[in-house]
């Protein structure tokens, strides 16, 4: 597990071995502990929007003694139909994962770049931070249980902006193919039943009618193609 | 008393008053509130207009940062801004003045070079502002805006060394696309385009 101390410390180093100035965007565990909703996290999950970016990090972790590691563990939903997966970087108990622009299933947005909401700069690696917001939708894609945990932990210290949360998740729909608004609803209705979140009802019910609408859409345009088939059998 | 509760109760920007209209109690009383948060870690002190205290509250406590990029300009500046998107520097010390002032001409926003004029006044050290100035290749703009805040308020003179210096820095746009009206010569003088006009600094002559 790495505590916040010692992500700092080791982004310090990462900054200091680098030689040119990279931006990257820290999302899950990391980006919690940086606003205080976690104490600890088990890998630090980055964002790059450039490939050198990527590869210049991950040089510096190779040479502060960081193997990478091949194997997957499987944690987004249809982890086998995403084509990007991360560079996993790992010395002993501590884990990089980078990403480059697409965090598995999910793609990093422009208004998930705007909303970020602090910048840490340690010499040439600065880190930006993404909303709470942004977090909690990331954790509502994924199927470890820890992560409802996590999105808990969100709600009960954030204010979190229901209208962000919904439409980032119709944004992502319109940018990949998946069906993010009826992953968000699952996931809401799981942390409302199980963990007994405070969730409002109308927000349950919102996102539900999007994810109803969204799937209708979508079972009508499959319907429509079945039925061109046929017709063309014929 | 529980102090996250007390936090998430005040969650927000609070003066005296409003965090005794808040908690149904006296001034006094609401003083000693403010310190008990403080000391626990969810609250932040400033000061506002005529020096009003005003109380930064949060419900979640404040970890060891990095150097806060905007706290460091309000504290030298006159003009102060409300920060939307929070910056932290990591470094052994803490930025100087001249850094800050650098900094800010070179994160090309309007309200950030605005309040970074104020900072010229507080330059001791104008050797150390070229060599930031340089790092940064901001040079013919900091001395474009050094002329530009002496007309509106009383500035230690740069040292003829230093001015000319700054010539060697690359021109154009403070802020892109964004021109003045009023300090023409000073533009033409630093090949560089001044994003004020006079009545943006006004501020500094309240």
């Amino acid at each position: 597990m790495i505590s916040f101390q010692e992500q700092i410390e080791l982004f310090k180093i990462i900054g200091l071995e680098l030689k040119e100035k990279i931006v990257c965007y820290a999302i899950g565990g990391s980006a919690m502990m940086h606003y205080g909703a976690k104490v600890d996290t088990k890998d630090v999950d980055l964002v790059f929007l450039e490939e050198k970016s990527l590869e210049e990090v991950k040089k510096t972790l190779s040479a502060m003694g960081f193997d990478e590691k091949q194997s997957m563990i499987k944690i987004f939903k249809r982890y086998e139909t995403a084509k990007k997966t991360p560079v996993m970087m790992v010395r002993g108990d501590e884990r990089f994962d980078l990403f480059l622009k697409e965090i598995i299933t999910m793609k990093m947005s422009e208004g998930m770049i705007e909303r970020v909401r602090e910048t840490h700069e340690f010499h040439n690696c600065i880190v930006k931070i993404v909303s709470p917001e942004d977090i909690f939708l990331l954790k509502s894609a994924t199927e470890r249980e820890k992560d409802k945990a996590d999105a808990l932990s969100l709600l009960e210290k954030f204010k979190l902006d229901w209208r962000i949360i919904i439409d980032e998740s119709l944004n992502q729909t319109k940018l990949g193919k998946h069906l993010f608004p009826v992953y968000l609803f699952d996931f809401l209705y799981e942390l409302k039943e199980d963990l007994k979140a405070e969730i409002p009802r109308k927000v349950l019910d919102d996102v539900r009618k999007i994810a109803e609408g969204l799937l209708e859409e979508k079972l009508n345009v499959k319907g429509k193609k079945r039925s061109l088939g046929k017709k063309r059998r014929v | 008393m529980d102090m996250l509760e007390l936090a998430r109760k005040v969650e927000g920007l609070q003066t005296v008053s409003s965090l005794a209209k808040i908690c149904k109690i006296g001034k006094r009383t609401a003083v000693n509130y403010s310190s008990l948060l403080r000391k626990a870690g969810y609250l932040t002190t400033a000061y506002g207009g005529r020096k009003i205290r005003i109380y930064r509250v949060t419900s979640l406590p404040r970890k060891e940062r990095g150097y806060s990029f905007y706290a460091l300009l309000n504290r030298y500046s006159r003009v102060k801004l409300a920060v939307k998107q929070q910056y932290f520097i990591y470094a052994e010390k803490e930025p100087c003045v001249e850094e800050i002032l650098v900094r800010a001409v070179a994160s090309e926003s309007f309200r950030v070079v605005l309040a970074s004029l104020g900072l010229f006044n507080k330059i001791r050290n104008w050797s150390r502002l070229k060599k930031f100035a340089d790092m940064y290749g901001v040079g013919r703009k900091i001395g474009a805006l050094y002329d530009v805040a002496k007309t509106v308020m009383k500035i230690r003179r740069i040292d003829q060394r230093t001015r000319k210096g700054l010539k060697n820095g690359k021109g154009g746009y403070i802020i892109p696309l964004v021109k003045s009206k009023h300090f023409q010569t000073i533009e033409k003088y630093w090949g560089v385009f001044i994003p004020f006009n006079k009545a943006d600094l006004e501020v500094y002559k309240e």
